[in-house]
């Protein structure tokens, strides 16, 4: 019996997954900036209130008036949008107490947010941290149930909200507060240009990863399925475009592929492991959960040709 | 807003969206502090309050090498952070930091002047006494434009401070609460880690420059902005006595385009 499938919403994404994400589970989002990760979050919250369905967008790295303005530039009216601004308050230096973040934040809809930045407010500094982020999401979700969530970015939330000596059992625990409140949830993390795998990859049910890269003439980009358990889904490289009606996915033709280049001679050799022109996909072996059963072993994602004048996709977006 | 560097805001497709802070980063001699000199001195022309946070050099240094370049900078405003010699201090509170260090004209940067009681008395400098200062200037003066130069030796003298990471957000969050649009100068990022200012910034504007058979090819990236098309490929810069000037229409050397896609991904 096959568990419910929730559609993305962005074309040709579903269709890698087979049909769609299994509901009620977190997936991350990754890729470094400028990948177009709030975007596509963005477009899989559009989807579900195209549906009637109640969706929450948490904002960590931006504050809710840019990310409303930065997407309204992409002609995208994200009304219906419910945020909840989770962005660290300006720090109060003074030892003054602290009271209840959650008495002070209020998940509202885009359309209810006013143009410029929220003020810390000066008489009470709220000291958000990662449980008071928890309790306000499991409050909101005892009166409205909301289907699905998006958290940008969990690379903030780690950063600004968590200790890094309690990161493995928080961040799990955050995972496991989320799969209990039953939502979707797309989580977003910032990759550095040389990546290597992180504790999410272990504890997300799925990972879509978004690439970007030179060929030559022009940016293109890119996106794989890094990991999704429980489902089959398809493996390869596809290109990945930011178009008017919001990211579209479509098959690589040949001379698309990105191109494996070298450093000239004359010039000081930066990382000789970087030829290939996405960080490599986390090793399967650190998977801790059993592997559900599979379609066979799928080949390996990306080939390599030394094609340096691929047609230019140009592409722009956040 | 507009850069005040010709080719640049073409490449931003418009200039800067206002209120936000951005990097501006590169290796030391890209260019970094003259970009970001220039970014100011197109401030003050249109009659905007600027500010620079000098760090690395000390104002007085600043002054003679944009005298150099045959602009008038008077009239922006320099807070002098750069770090007095090593002295041994009592504990010094940050209202008496703020109020030791001052604001001076540019123009009237001198050699640091410091009594001895100060002397004796400066402790270190750190992101958090850095808020703090700036707290009290923007209820001054209502600054639009803000340099710091650089966010990395900031980094570097705070970190015995304790946790600077989320004092760089409190910082940057400051500054956009007060509708600043800032440019934080840091070096090259190391691609094996993240750094905070990198992916909170809303914008990324890279300056390069790389030795190609004996001859020096500048050129500028933006590697990241947000809420806004722009430029994706990088653009040849030069440096005249005029300031930097890009060429958003050139492509740079296929040298040099190979050089970047060694080690970008």
């Amino acid at each position: 019996m096959l568990k419910e499938k929730v559609k993305t919403g962005v074309p040709g994404l579903d269709e890698m997954l087979e049909g769609g994400l299994i509901a009620g589970r977190s997936y991350i989002v990754s890729g470094t900036s400028g990948t177009g990760k709030t975007t596509l979050a963005m477009q899989f919250l559009l989807e579900g209130t195209r549906k009637g369905e109640r969706v929450v967008y948490v904002a960590l790295d931006e504050p809710p008036n840019e990310v409303k303005s930065d997407i309204e530039a992409l002609g995208w009216d994200i009304g219906k949008v419910q945020v909840f601004d989770a962005t660290p308050d300006v720090m109060n230096y003074d030892k003054t107490p602290v009271r209840d973040v959650s008495t002070e934040r209020k998940v509202v809809y885009f359309k209810d947010v006013s143009g410029v930045i929220r003020q810390t407010s000066e008489k009470s500094p709220a000291d958000m941290t990662i449980n008071t982020l928890q309790e306000v999401l499991k409050q909101e979700m005892r009166s409205r149930t909301y289907s699905r969530i998006v958290i940008d970015s969990l690379t903030s939330l780690k950063y600004f909200y968590i200790r890094t000596s309690e990161q493995n059992t928080t961040l799990m625990s955050f995972f496991r507060t989320l799969s209990d409140l039953g939502v979707t949830a797309l989580l977003t993390v910032q990759l550095p240009e040389i990546s290597k795998p992180d504790v999410e990859s272990h504890v997300s049910r799925g990972e879509i990863r978004l690439h970007k890269w030179f060929n030559g003439r022009g940016l293109v980009r890119g996106v794989t399925i890094e990991k999704y358990r429980g489902s089959s889904h398809d493996c390869r490289l596809r290109l990945l475009k930011i178009t008017d009606h919001g990211i579209v996915i479509k098959q690589m033709t040949e001379d698309e592929r990105p191109a494996v280049l070298k450093p000239e001679p004359e010039i000081e050799p930066m990382h000789p492991d970087t030829e290939a022109d996405e960080p490599p996909p986390p090793p399967k072996q650190e998977e801790t959960a059993p592997v559900p059963p599979q379609a066979p072993q799928p080949p390996p994602p990306v080939e390599e040709q030394p094609k340096p004048d691929a047609s230019p996709q140009g592409g722009d977006g956040i | 807003m507009s850069t005040g560097v010709p080719g640049l805001d073409e490449m931003l497709r418009g200039g800067l969206i206002a209120g936000r802070p951005y990097v501006v980063s590169g290796t030391s001699g890209s260019g970094k502090t003259t970009l970001s000199i220039q970014f100011l001195h197109d401030g003050v022309k249109r009659g905007e309050r600027a500010l620079m946070v000098a760090i690395d050099e000390p104002p007085v240094e600043i002054r003679e090498n944009v005298r150099a370049m045959g602009w008038d900078v008077g009239k922006i405003r320099i807070l002098d952070v750069h770090p007095a010699a090593k002295a041994f201090s009592k504990r010094v509170s940050l209202v008496e930091v703020a109020a030791q260090r001052s604001v001076g004209s540019l123009r009237d940067a001198g050699p640091s002047v410091k009594t001895e009681a100060m002397k004796a008395a400066t402790p270190d400098v750190s992101v958090q006494s850095l808020q703090l200062m700036l707290k009290q200037e923007l209820q001054e003066t209502k600054y639009t434009r803000v340099v710091v130069d650089s966010l990395t030796s900031l980094k570097k003298l705070s970190e015995s401070t304790g946790d600077t990471d989320e004092g760089i957000m409190s910082l940057l969050r400051f500054l956009s609460e007060a509708r600043v649009t800032s440019l934080l100068i840091t070096d090259l990022p190391d691609p094996t880690e993240l750094q905070p200012e990198m992916f909170i910034s809303r914008g990324e504007i890279r300056l390069h420059k790389r030795m190609i058979s004996n001859r020096m090819d500048r050129f500028v990236s933006i590697e990241k902005l947000r809420g806004s098309a722009h430029d994706t490929l990088p653009r040849p810069m030069v440096i005249t006595e005029k300031g930097i000037i890009v060429d958003p229409k050139k492509k740079i050397s296929k040298a040099s385009m190979r050089s970047l896609q060694a080690f970008n991904q």
